[in-house]
Parts: C-alpha cells; structure tokens; sequence
C-alpha cells in the first residue's frame, strides 16, 4: 500500500464527507460518518478513478467501509492498469 | 464559444445527439473551453426512464456525443466509439438543467476521453470513459 496513494484517497474521501482528512483514519467506518451515504460513496469512487486514471470494478467497491480498503482496491487497479 | 460541427450546414445531418434538424434528438450544442468540449441540456419526459428520471441510456448517448465531437473538432476527422464505460452517481432529474464535460488524451491511434456528468451546482452526477478511433477521412 503507497503512502501516496493513501493520502489521495483520504483527501478525496474528506472532501466528499465535508470533513477534515486528519479527522478519518484508515480504519474509520466511512458508513458510519456523518453525511455519508451512497450517493457520496459513488462521487468518491468517481473521483478517485478520475485521478488514478482507473476502472474500479462495481464488485471491488461495493461492501468496501474503510479507507485502508478504498487504497488496497485502488492499488490493485492501478497494477491491473500497469499490467 | 459555441463550436461548430463540420458537417453543422449539411442537409443530411440528421444525429441523434446534436443535429437541429432531427425532432426526435437530443439536438445538443455545444461550447469549446480549448481544453474541454461541454454540452448543456435539460431533458423533458421523452427521456425518461422512471417517473421523473432521465433514461441512464441517454446519459451515454450524451457523454459519447461530446467526447466523440471534441475529437472530431481537434482532428478534422470523424471517431468511431471502440468501447465505453459509464459510473453513474446520482439521479439525472427531468427538467433538471446538467452539463456534460468531455476532455481527451490523443494517441497516435487511440484516443482516450473521460468526460463528466454536473448538476446546476457543479456536483458530479455521472462520469464516463471512451476510447476513439479516428477514421482517416471524412465519412
């Protein structure tokens, strides 16, 4: 898992919370959070993929709750990308 | 800017996403920011899928329609779709006023475009990616 990465996502997941990225860790329960819901949920895998330049599979980010996750899943999309 | 299409003053451009003269279209028109091409719209019930919502079909058409149509206004040449993905985000209201914003990265043979859905606040609703293969001359 990239420290880079890491802190992208938790900027983009703050941002779409409305919160401050020091106030998520990364194992916080994004469902759990104020505000969030899955509208919120899907504008922050767009974003993400946006950024990456990635395709996250609907069965990778369905069920996913915490930051540490959104990263793994990232990372293997961007390895999948690499080839 | 309002961008013109190459073939804008032919009698036989009859698109479903952008000629003015299809009555059944989505009769798009567009803007050229220099890096980005965007559309705006606002579809009535013929679109619709369910009550009160716009079609997510047509919301591909739309993408498509403005990332195709950037690559033919930086090129000169039409651009066949070769594969295209959607994210839906949230709901496309009919009645509601949208933007479709489509940028490109141009490969010597493939060309890569992203282009994203915003409501009137500028909220992401929707985002898609393409790629294009440019045809050699006109169609």
């Amino acid at each position: 898992m990239t420290l880079a990465v890491s802190t992208t996502v938790t900027e983009i997941v703050a941002a779409e919370l409305g919160r401050a990225p020091e106030s998520l860790r990364p194992d916080t329960d994004l469902r759990a959070v104020e505000g969030a819901d899955s509208i919120k949920v899907l504008r922050m895998v767009a974003k993400i993929e946006q950024a990456y330049g990635i395709e996250l599979e609907d069965d990778e980010i369905f069920g996913l709750t915490t930051i540490d996750q959104v990263v793994a899943v990232v990372d293997k999309a961007i390895a999948r990308e690499q080839g | 800017m309002t961008a013109a299409l190459p073939w804008a003053g032919r009698a036989d451009h009859h698109c479903f996403g952008c000629s003015p003269h299809n009555p059944t279209g989505l009769q798009l028109s567009f803007a050229d920011s220099g890096d980005a091409l965007s559309a705006e719209f606002c579809l009535d019930k013929r679109y619709e899928s369910y009550p009160g919502v716009v079609h997510g079909g047509i919301l591909g058409v739309i993408c498509d329609e403005t990332m195709g149509n950037l690559i033919v206004m930086r090129l000169g040449v039409p651009a066949l779709t070769t594969s295209m993905r959607m994210r839906y985000v949230g709901v496309v209201r009919v009645g509601g006023r949208y933007r479709c914003v489509a940028r490109a990265d141009f490969k010597p043979e493939l060309v890569h475009a992203t282009a994203e859905l915003l409501d009137f606040a500028g909220s992401v609703v929707g985002t898609a990616t393409a790629s294009y293969k440019p045809q050699r001359s006109e169609l």
